[in-house]
């Protein structure tokens, strides 16, 4: 037991721990707003009437869902230099983020906006709105509310994710306790990790297990147009989450 | 005078199904133009064309002298002149009853806000929904959500509205408050074409019966005399299964 939980150790390395918070919360909010404006950006490409940008949308979205974030953390840290491209620590994983989840996000967005009814865009396109109008006014704002319960569970998936740039030297939550391990030769450190993560994902996961079950008992909506419409998106979004295999 | 709408040999198909076989149509000024037809006749097709919501495959759509596929023409600028009102309502569920009338005004004609409610608040009572301005369309009853959504064609300030089968999604007892408007419409000389199955209409508020069927104008005339009187056989199996 005192190999995991350390009393001493657990207030040191709860106070080292949080301290590298700021960090995550920086990566976590950087990554959050890159993965999610390309992927909105991508799903409409997706969306598009020019055929070669749709196909090329696609075949972006299907390597980058195929890719191991991990992989992909190590090829622009320690791969990319050797093309003369360097970047930081923090760039590296905010890059690798983005690239990564703005795929899965690609696929929410374009999800959400073949969910609303194509009258819709007839009734915009009817008021002499163009294109870009009838999204902007009409389609997105409505997509947007469909697609929050399942980009929350991307933003749990993220959070843990972000552990897995202990490999390219972020000094985030695992770095600094698996650091903190080697000098105390103790797994208390670890302990206190898998709390803080737990602390900020369970609370979440509530709120999108809450969100799912309003959604489905929230009330058809009238005439022909049925009911509210959903977004259903496959487990496998789950797969974005690579930690388990950490080295 | 230039027509309002003129359709000339428009052909459309989906894929293989040739759904309108040279369609040729004037509708002038004031005009009540009212479609009647077996479903799958194209009538909704060819309003969808109208307004080009639906592209054609071969012909002309003219609308007030312009070429609507014309390669100088934008069809949004020509969209905003052509009010269309459909069966399944398709007001905005995310707004309410007024910001869905004020929304084109302001986004796509760019009138101050304050003027496009003025205009809203104005139409919302034309259609005898002024008390309802900030409900949002899922707690109106489909009678109140096809007024909203006339008032909302309406607010562009268009020349000529165009109803797909407005009423065919309402419960009986609220096609006569839709029906009403669309009346009151027609009296104050708005261009109408009209796709219904609502015979009485046809008979008091058309000025011009046209019978579709498979894909082509079969016969048109005054609504009065052809109701009675079908020359053509289809036009009589027709009016026999639904008058």
């Amino acid at each position: 037991m005192n190999a995991f939980f350390n009393g001493e150790i657990f207030k040191e390395s709860l106070w080292l721990l949080v301290k590298t918070l700021p960090t995550v919360f920086e990566v976590l909010i950087l990554g959050l707003i890159c993965a999610w404006s390309w992927g909105l950006i991508l799903s409409l490409i997706r969306l598009s009437h020019v055929r070669p940008l749709r196909y090329l949308a696609g075949a972006y979205i299907d390597l980058f869902r195929g890719l191991p974030l991990l992989l992909l953390f190590i090829f622009i840290y320690y791969g990319l230099p050797h093309a003369g491209i360097r970047l930081g620590p923090l760039a590296s994983g905010v890059l690798g983020i983005a690239l990564c989840y703005g795929a899965y996000a690609a696929e929410i967005f374009r999800a959400g906006i073949q969910a609303i009814p194509k009258g819709q865009t007839e009734a915009a396109r009817s008021l002499g709105m163009t294109h870009g109008q009838a999204m902007r006014h009409v389609i997105l704002p409505q997509a947007v509310r469909l697609v929050v319960p399942p980009l929350t569970n991307e933003f749990i998936a993220m959070i843990k994710d972000t552990s897995l740039m202990s490999v390219i030297s972020v000094p985030e939550l695992l770095f600094t306790a698996k650091e903190k391990m080697g000098v105390v030769v103790n797994s208390t450190p670890l302990t206190v990790a898998a709390l803080i993560y737990i602390v900020f994902t369970v609370p979440l996961i509530r709120v999108a297990a809450r969100m799912e079950s309003q959604r489905g008992r929230r009330k058809p909506r009238g005439g022909k147009s049925g009911g509210t419409p959903s977004v259903e998106v496959g487990g496998d979004l789950q797969t974005a989450d690579v930690a388990g295999q950490l080295p | 005078m230039v027509a309002m709408i003129e359709l000339i040999d428009v052909h459309k198909s989906f894929g293989h199904l040739h759904v309108l076989k040279g369609i040729n149509l004037t509708v002038q000024k004031k005009e009540v133009v009212v479609i009647i037809g077996p479903s799958g006749s194209g009538k909704s097709t060819m309003l969808r064309c109208i307004n080009g919501l639906e592209p054609i495959q071969k012909g002309k759509v003219m609308i007030e002298g312009e070429d609507l596929h014309g390669p100088k023409t934008d069809p949004n600028k020509i969209r905003q002149r052509i009010g269309m009102v459909f069966q399944s309502f398709n007001l905005f569920p995310h707004k309410n009853a007024l910001q869905n009338v004020m929304m084109a005004p302001i986004k796509v004609q760019k009138k101050p806000k304050a003027e496009a409610e003025e205009i809203a608040r104005d139409l919302l009572g034309r259609v005898g929904l002024a008390e309802k301005a900030e409900v949002l369309p899922e707690e109106l009853s489909g009678g109140q959500q096809q007024r909203v959504a006339i008032a909302r064609a309406l607010a562009m300030k268009p020349d000529m509205m165009l109803f797909d089968e407005v009423t065919s999604a309402l419960d009986p007892e609220l096609v006569a408050e839709v029906l009403s408007v669309m009346r009151n419409l027609a009296e104050s000389g708005m261009t109408m074409v009209v796709v219904t199955h609502e015979m009485g209409f046809a008979r008091e508020v058309g000025t011009r019966l046209i019978f579709m069927d498979g894909g082509v104008v079969v016969e048109e005339g005054d609504p009065r005399e052809m109701i009675v009187n079908p020359k053509e056989v289809r036009t009589q199996k027709f009016l026999s299964m639904v008058l």
